[in-house]
């Protein structure tokens, strides 16, 4: 397997936990690339054929600045042959309106711009109104409430890591 | 704690899916909003507008705390910062010639924006006599400047979503093309009439942008405990003729698309839109609340990474759209401008304690015919509901800028619920006669904002089927009676309430309370209660012709009285604060109004048969401004005074008037000032109670003995 950037903003809790645990899942067997988002740019994002992108959602549906400052870069950048997997904390209770629509919102950006987007997961388990994530019982990426289903985070992470060692090149 | 279910309500987010296909994806939350603005497109000359916009308002909003440390002014401050993109963005959207702007309290930046300079706004927030929104008298942060259209509104939240309504309902019935934008927090709409105003809006397809800024607290209130929805505009998901845009409001291109989406909508579709702009609110509600007594510094710290304009500055480095040293350039720049603009502030002057009765109501049209409002026509009578209906229709042949709304006004043959616009809508046409939903508020703060489009205009409005339902629009109200004082005399609301009021009819605690005890305490608005068909003929037409708002009071029970049918002279105008005495007499004053007028005069005169009485009945007309001279002749005259109305003793108008006659004309008075009116209590339904409460012949005759016996 070629080697992996794992992005996502190194001042998070929660996303740096689940990144953090997403890393040691997939064991020494591949190289893996931990890159700050909040400092992320083109050149850095193009070296990767595979990578797993940290987007939690915030303020009901929006990206966190360090990604959403990074968009209009991010729509010059040809990403054909790129496999990109996301994760994304959101809070299910809370916010059932929006529920993780910030990985629905980074997997259209990405797939506008040539890549590939994998590591879908079932929908099954969570309980929420809307999601840009959502695609036919599916979200295109992995949905991770710490708020309200931490002991869920281990076993969830556990199997994608596992779905995403068969999906990545 | 995993006892959730699996999702069964989860539904296909197609915008996401079509936008995928698209070369470009919406990241934001309009799908529909065309991206006219981006960091990397828009041209370097308006970025350097915006940023050097964000920066003196936020260099303002900052330094306004100081001002109030130094007890120099500036007690009220609802700091923006974290609002930044929407505000910058409706400002830019504004256009003087052609829109209308209500911005609320916390919309600094949005004034700066649409052209307000440091120095107006200082003078603002110190109240200083040249404060271009009111000179001193609104609160500060109030900020507006009336004569580009930017309201001076109350701080009543979301109150002027309703004058918003009416001043599109205006544009529409004007052919006017541009957009009213109205500005407001997510939980001011948690207030009934801002509902109303918007399916008001929506019913009519009214030119409104409702922009909601969303910064998740009204004061200490999380939006939880507001409504169900995290958004509230997604409340309005049933509402026809409705476009509800999110963004972005901590961003300034999002801000700026949608808002350019939301104008354009509204010209192109006819219909209004809502924006809900998600903000963060960075500082306190305002500087006389400490928001960290409930929110923790997790939250405290990461509203204040979301600060809007460290977004903006960050983007236009990142973007090389500016270098560090032309953005430090800006800020140097706006630094001296305030420097010099609180110089200018400090130096101008306050307003002065003489000031304060400027204003307060406008001078009213000047009868040149009927200086006293008496006449000697002789004529067939006409009765008090034809002196009516006639004289609306006189004065809307004679203005083409009249209108009349209200409940029941216009339905074919039906002309209210007592008939009194018969025939208006037939001959002046549904775009000037027409139906309001039952919303009295919403009657009322249309009339208001509806006037705001043009000084010429006159709305005659049908406040309430009748005077019993009128509170609802009591807020209204009280805050029109403020607008010109508030205004500094910018905005004059140039409106009639008719309201059919009192009782004997039988009808109860709902079609009888007579509400003028109310009315007259507010100041900026003028009471009147004819009692006779020409006075209500002269009264309304003075009132239509006259700037300022006039509360005309109907005494239904007399709409179809013969006793109350009069000659009316064509063109009869009674001027304000003119009393009329109905009766000449010398023993005794009975000084009344409205209903009571006639049983007075059928007092006086069983006391003239029965006693040899002169008994003078002086009918005040008009109750707020009053008569002040025409009570203090009678006095005079005659030492005794009966003051009567329908109205509860307690509380009532009389109480005025005798306190005017004690402070005034003690030494004339032979006898104690007497009283007679409802007692207080509701008004009973059974004929027998309400006999019990309202006053009548009988009672006013023996308090009239007890008073010519003393
Ligand atoms: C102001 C705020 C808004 C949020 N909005 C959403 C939302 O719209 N959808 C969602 O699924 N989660 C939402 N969340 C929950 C966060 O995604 C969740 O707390 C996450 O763990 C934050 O991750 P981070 O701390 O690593 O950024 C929100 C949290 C906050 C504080
Ligand atoms: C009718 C009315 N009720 C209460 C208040 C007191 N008040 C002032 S601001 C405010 C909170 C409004 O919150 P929101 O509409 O969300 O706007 P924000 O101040 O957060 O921008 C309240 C309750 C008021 N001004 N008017």
């Amino acid at each position: 397997m070629k080697d992996i950037a794992v992005i996502y903003s190194f001042n998070t809790r929660q996303t740096k936990n689940a990144a953090k645990e997403i890393i040691k899942h997939f064991g020494n067997a591949v190289k893996i690339d931990e890159i700050n988002a909040e400092e992320i740019d083109g050149p850095t994002f193009m070296k990767y054929t595979n990578l797993i992108l940290g987007v939690p959602t915030w303020f009901d549906g929006e990206l966190p600045n360090y990604w959403d400052e990074f968009v209009p870069e991010l729509e010059t950048l040809d990403l054909t042959g790129k496999n990109i997997a996301i994760f994304g904390n959101g809070d299910q209770v809370s916010y059932p309106e929006n529920f993780v629509d910030g990985i629905g919102i980074m997997a259209d950006l990405v797939q506008s711009r040539g890549a590939r987007v994998v590591g879908y997961t079932s929908a099954e388990g969570y309980r929420f109104e809307s999601s840009r994530a959502y695609r036919n019982g599916k979200f295109c990426g992995l949905a991770i409430d710490f708020e309200n289903q931490s002991e869920l985070n281990t076993p969830r992470i556990k199997k994608w890591v596992e779905q995403l060692k068969k999906e990545f090149e | 704690m995993n006892k959730l279910k699996s999702n069964e309500i989860n539904q296909l987010v197609e915008e996401v899916l079509d936008s995928a296909e698209k070369s470009t994806v919406n990241h934001t939350q309009s799908p529909n909003v065309e991206r006219v603005h981006s960091i990397l497109t828009t041209d370097k000359a308006t970025l350097q507008k915006w940023f050097y916009l964000m920066v003196l308002g936020r260099a303002l909003d900052d330094r306004a705390p100081k001002y109030l440390k130094q007890a120099i002014g500036w007690s009220y401050h609802a700091p923006y910062a974290g609002h930044d993109g929407i505000q910058l963005a409706i400002g830019q959207v504004f256009d003087r010639n052609t829109d209308h702007l209500y911005p609320y309290y916390r919309d600094m930046l949005t004034c700066i924006s649409a052209g307000l300079t440091a120095e107006e706004i200082i003078c603002n927030g110190i109240s200083k006599a040249n404060d271009v929104a009111g000179g001193g008298r609104h609160m500060s942060n109030h900020f507006a400047k009336p004569e580009w259209n930017i309201h001076n509104v109350s701080s009543a939240t979301g109150n002027h979503a309703q004058h918003a309504a009416g001043t599109g309902r205006a544009m529409k019935k004007y052919g006017h093309r541009g957009v009213v934008i109205c500005s407001q927090g997510e939980s001011s709409v948690s207030e009934g009439y801002v509902y109303e105003a918007i399916n008001g809006a929506t019913n009519e397809k009214l030119p409104v942008i409702f922009v909601i800024q969303d910064n998740g607290y009204g004061i200490s209130v999380p939006k939880k405990d507001q409504t169900a929805n995290r958004r509230v505009s997604n409340n309005f998901r049933g509402f026809k003729n409705l476009t509800i845009l999110h963004c972005n409001g901590k961003d300034v291109f999002d801000s700026m698309n949608t808002m350019i989406a939301a104008k354009k909508i509204v010209l192109e579709e006819g219909h209004p839109v809502i924006v809900d702009a998600n903000c963060v609110r960075i500082h306190s509600h305002s500087n006389s609340d400490r928001h960290e007594l409930y929110r923790d510094d997790y939250e405290l710290n990461y509203v204040r990474e979301y600060d809007p304009l460290a977004k903006f500055r960050r983007l236009l480095l990142r973007y090389k759209r500016f270098t560090e040293e032309e953005l430090v350039a800006i800020e140097e720049q706006v630094k001296e401008e305030v420097k010099q603009a609180h110089n200018k502030a400090m130096a101008a002057p306050d307003p002065t304690p003489e000031s304060i009765f400027n204003f307060v109501i406008p001078e009213p049209y000047v009868s040149i015919k009927y200086p006293d409002g008496t006449h000697n026509f002789q004529g067939p009578p006409k009765k008090l509901i034809e002196g009516i209906n006639e004289t609306l229709k006189a004065e809307f042949r004679h203005n083409p800028d009249t209108f009349l709304w209200g409940q029941d006004v216009a339905n074919k043959d039906k002309g209210g619920i007592f008939n009194v616009t018969k025939g208006m809508q037939q001959e002046f046409g549904p775009e000037r006669v027409f139906n309001a939903p039952i919303a009295e508020d919403f009657i009322l703060g249309t009339a208001n904002g509806f006037s705001r489009f043009n000084d010429k205009i006159r709305v005659v409005v049908e406040g309430a089927e009748f005077a019993d339902y009128f509170w609802p629009a009591m807020e209204q109200l009280v805050d029109t009676s403020h607008d010109y004082w508030r205004s500094n005399g910018k905005f004059s609301p140039n409106i009639v309430v008719r309201l059919a009021s009192g009782g004997y009819i039988g009808g109860g605690l709902y079609h009888s309370q007579t509400i003028e005890g109310a009315l007259i305490t507010l100041p900026g608005i003028r009471v009147v209660y004819p009692s006779f068909a020409d006075d209500a003929a002269g009264l309304l037409r003075t009132a239509i012709r006259s700037r300022g708002l006039t509360m005309f009071l109907e005494p239904k029970a007399l709409y179809n009285a013969p006793k109350a049918a009069t000659p009316i002279p064509d063109d009869f105008e009674v001027p304000f604060g003119k009393a009329r005495i109905r009766r000449e007499g010398t023993d005794m004053s009975i000084i009344t109004y409205g209903n009571t007028t006639h049983m007075c005069l059928e007092a006086a005169e069983k006391m003239a048969k029965e006693h040899g009485a002169s008994v003078e009945v002086v009918d005040l007309r008009s109750l707020s401004p009053m008569d002040e001279e025409a009570i203090l002749n009678t006095v005079k005259k005659t030492g005794k005074v009966l003051i009567v109305h329908e109205d509860k003793v307690f509380g009532g108008v009389g109480g005025e008037v005798a306190a005017i006659i004690t402070s005034k004309a003690f030494e004339y008075l032979d006898a104690p000032i007497m009283r007679v009116g409802a007692t207080f209590t509701p008004i009973g339904f059974n004929r027998i109670l309400e006999n019990a409460i309202l006053p009548n012949t009988e009672k006013i005759y023996k308090a009239a003995i007890e008073l010519l016996e003393y």
